[in-house]
């Protein structure tokens, strides 16, 4: 999963950057398909499963990117810039309040994993669902720091810089965050085969 | 003796987020620590748990909604830059160009330092190979790669960050799996001699009889051509299993192992000829009736204390009077402490076969701390071998 990260930001260097800052369209429609998935998925995470919520989320995202991406001053990696604003949109449209469903009612999350039929295999389906509706109960404090370290791959500082906040703080997140997946999840060690 | 916990970095331990030496800090204060390793445990599974998270698909439909509403928004993205003039933007560029170019060395170099698919392998001596192709002085072995060596070849392989494994002559090894979690090792033939100074269960050798599982130790481990092993270890512990059989070897002591049957019974290496030739026949040559009797006897008749490792491990590998006869010779050389009965262990009880077995570890090579805490993680091995006797 790291690698897939570090290897879709080869592909997003300067030239895209600045020929987005021009307004140039295909390049931003190229910054956009190497991102989407990721920012599409941190929404969804973020919102308990509400793929209807996520995807407006994931538009205001790349909609504000496109006009402050004058504002990114290569100050940080291009990467983590935009991590911080997609955690920035969940979490002000989760202050908003009630524009995705409680975790009662949400969408059920297996019908995304229809749409992904690598994943059809049953026991690992079910798994991840497992973890997925386990991911989405955590706190945001806690969960953010696992979307950022496991679908994007992010580094610690990296991290810290997107949460505003210290490294400190992000591994000790991080370390409660795993603990309580642990504690949600104990009863499938056996299916993951940890430690056999 | 804790001077302090490593409980807190235990996430960014997991997620190789510490330098070498402070991962082999935590890896040593894990050994000793039981606290710190329950925590560790549990982090572990969190880190695999969280790994096993999907990246979802955006819907298709999500472009041409965004168009749409990047049409219907007034103000266009280039308004921002075009007060800028052409010298600003040059500048700019030519910064985050730099920053750019530096932030990606610097990510590709953190992610093959710390997450690198490969162990460093170096020769020691001949020409050693990696898939085809010879070793000069250094190489790298990948997951799925073959390292091999030939008669007049050695090398060395730095495993990840937690010990170093020797390959000798005549010998076939391949990456299995490296992570944090987990590191894994096949080795198809020949010999390895491994040190590992990691927290129990994270290094494994597999071989065609057998799986070792390394828990803070140093060993060799030998294969032969039609997959049988001998295992011996020379500090720590390592417990040898395949299908639910486990075998738990001590330093000083030694196991062997055939395809199909797994591991046999451990035996200390300075136990007579004669001994150790007649566990080998009960292991592996299914006997029975009056042979198995003979065999026995001469096992009952020559154990000394220590040799209660073995007759602890062949209770659940007999059956019937021969288990009786193993029961009163253990209870001889060692007698069962309270809360273990006749009656209980020669049905198999685990919570007694462990009482007992806890009483007899000092006569297995001392009740130093590592080994008392790596002897408790090994809560499911009474299960496992009860399990086997109920197969056999």
């Amino acid at each position: 999963m790291e690698q897939r990260a570090v290897m879709s930001e080869t592909k997003i260097d300067e030239r895209v950057i600045d020929a987005c800052r021009q307004g140039d369209r295909e390049a931003f429609r190229l910054l956009f398909e190497t991102y989407k998935d990721r920012v599409f998925s941190i929404a969804v995470y973020s919102f308990n499963g509400d793929e209807s919520a996520a995807s407006d989320v994931a538009q205001q995202v790349f909609l504000k990117l496109m006009t402050s991406i004058g504002q990114f001053r290569g100050e940080s990696a291009f990467a983590t810039w935009l991590y911080r604003m997609v955690v920035n949109a969940c979490l002000d449209e989760r202050r908003k309040g009630k524009r995705f469903l409680s975790y009662g009612e949400l969408t059920p999350m297996s019908r995304i994993e229809d749409r992904r039929p690598q994943e059809k295999q049953f026991a690992r389906a079910e798994l991840a669902e497992s973890v997925k509706t386990a991911i989405a109960q955590l706190s945001p404090k806690l969960r953010m720091p696992i979307l950022l370290k496991y679908m994007e791959g992010l580094s610690y500082q990296d991290m810290a810089t997107v949460l505003e906040c210290s490294q400190g703080t992000v591994a000790s997140r991080l370390n409660r965050g795993h603990k309580e997946l642990a504690k949600r999840l104990g009863h499938l060690k056996g299916q993951i085969g940890v430690g056999e | 003796m804790f001077a302090r916990h490593v409980s807190k970095e235990l996430s960014a331990y997991c997620n190789g987020e510490l330098s070498a030496d402070q991962s082999r800090h935590i890896a040593e204060h894990l050994l000793v620590c039981q606290q710190c390793r329950a925590e560790f445990e549990e982090i572990k599974l969190g880190v695999h748990l969280a790994g096993l998270l999907p990246t979802l698909s955006a819907p298709v439909s999500m472009w041409s909604e965004l168009e749409a509403r990047i049409d219907a928004t007034s103000a266009a993205p280039a308004a921002a830059a075009r007060p800028v003039s052409f010298w600003w933007n040059a500048r700019v560029a030519a910064v985050a160009a730099s920053l750019l170019i530096a932030v990606g060395i610097a990510v590709i170099w953190i992610y093959s330092r710390e997450s690198r698919p490969f162990w460093v392998v170096a020769k020691l001596a001949g020409a050693p190979t990696i898939g085809n192709s010879a070793i000069h002085d250094e190489g790298r072995l990948a997951l799925g790669e073959w390292l091999e060596t030939d008669a007049a070849s050695r090398a060395k392989i730095e495993v990840a960050s937690i010990g170093q494994v020797e390959i000798d002559p005549n010998t076939r090894v391949r990456l299995l799996a490296t992570k944090v979690t987990e590191h894994r090792l096949e080795l198809a033939r020949g010999r390895l001699s491994a040190y590992i100074w990691a927290p129990p269960r994270l290094f494994f050798v597999d071989t065609p009889s057998a799986v070792a599982a390394d828990l803070g130790c140093a060993y060799t481990l030998e294969v032969d051509d039609v997959g049988a092993g001998l295992l011996r270890v020379t500090s720590g512990w390592v417990a040898l299993q395949l299908h639910g059989r486990e075998s738990m070897v001590p330093a000083g002591a030694a196991c062997a192992t055939r395809p199909v049957v797994g591991p046999g019974t451990p035996y200390f290496e300075d136990a007579s000829a004669s001994f150790r030739e007649a566990l080998t026949r009960v292991d592996f040559d299914s006997l029975q009736g009056k042979e198995l009797d003979a065999v026995l006897e001469i096992i009952l008749l020559q154990a000394r204390q220590r040799d209660t490792l073995t007759l602890w491990h062949l209770l659940a590998r007999v059956e019937g009077t021969a288990r009786e006869r193993v029961y009163d010779r253990l209870n001889v050389l060692a007698p069962q402490p309270q809360g273990v009965t006749r009656e209980g262990i020669l049905q198999l009880n685990e919570q007694m076969l462990q009482l007992w077995k806890d009483n007899l570890e000092k006569s297995w090579g001392g009740p130093g701390v590592l080994k008392k805490t790596w002897l408790k993680m090994w809560t499911g091995a009474v299960g496992k071998v009860k399990g086997i006797q109920e197969k056999r």
